[in-house]
């Protein structure tokens, strides 16, 4: 049933972005740390990943989608973390999420609607 | 779950950079200490932080799941390490701690570097309780799905 696919996909959405966010909240957690250098997730892979879950084998073991972000200027500890790109990647972050879970209750909405007779 | 992960790193955060607040307000407290139960005067202290990843058991046990856990660490503070800078000379004759050339060692504090190592401490809290703000409006949204009526 397409209802339930899309909300299948909105779930690997949010999943991605739950991860993402992670990795936000260490690259802050480590903002002090020397030596520490700004992971990110690589957004196509992991969201392509989760659309074609279900066509590879389910033992397969991924490797994880972080990459080391190595434009960001290097403090002389050696740190490269950005406060100002985390803040933005973290309220980014936020609002897609918000958007994600909006477009799943408007899925639920539409097949309680097909329930209710359209009332 | 992966959100209440987050959490948990940004919690470790928050721990981190308050002993760090902890020990810098320490430094400052003993600026002036001359006399310590190990004799000498007051040593500064400096925090380190290491990335710790995430717990064996949690490594395993999402190795097992569909996906392999992202690289995410939390931040500790592994040790409190004393510093070696030689402590400073006031020639004051009259204190129980001079020496026998009349000099008293006072600890190489500096107030003002200690000043803005705390308000570093400080802005860090910030950012990472406003980390965990974000994480705990996400939850209330997954949370909210269950709402539909």
């Amino acid at each position: 049933m397409s209802t339930f696919s899309s909300v299948q996909m909105l779930q690997g959405y949010l999943k991605v972005l739950t991860d993402r966010q992670q990795m936000i909240a260490s690259n802050m957690a480590n903002i002090d740390t020397p030596g520490y250098h700004t992971k990110d997730l690589n957004f196509q892979a992991a969201m392509s990943r989760v659309i074609n879950e279900r066509e590879t084998e389910r033992d397969a073991i991924f490797e994880p989608a972080s990459i080391e972000t190595s434009s960001l200027p290097e403090r002389p500890d050696g740190n490269n973390v950005s406060v100002d790109r985390e803040s933005m990647l973290l309220a980014q972050t936020q609002l897609q999420f918000q958007l994600g879970v909006q477009l799943v209750k408007s899925q639920m909405h539409m097949v309680l609607s097909a329930i209710k007779d359209g009332n | 779950m992966s959100l209440f992960d987050m959490m948990n790193i940004s919690g470790s955060a928050l721990t981190a950079e308050r002993v760090r607040a902890e020990v810098t307000s320490a430094n400052m407290a003993n600026a002036e200490t001359t006399h310590t139960e190990e004799g000498g005067p007051y040593v500064r202290k400096e925090v380190v932080f290491t990335t710790r990843n995430s717990s064996p058991f949690g490594t395993i046990f999402t190795g097992l799941g569909k996906f392999a856990q992202p690289a995410a660490g939390s931040v500790q503070l592994s040790q409190v390490v004393d510093d070696t800078t030689p402590s400073v000379m006031h020639y004051e004759p009259g204190s129980p701690d001079a020496n026998a050339a009349g000099y008293v060692a006072y600890p190489a504090i500096n107030p003002a570097s200690e000043m803005v190592d705390l308000m570093g401490a400080v802005r860090a809290y910030q950012l990472n309780a406003s980390a965990v703000t974000a994480a705990k409006q996400m939850i209330q949204q997954s949370i909210d799905i269950l709402k539909t009526t």
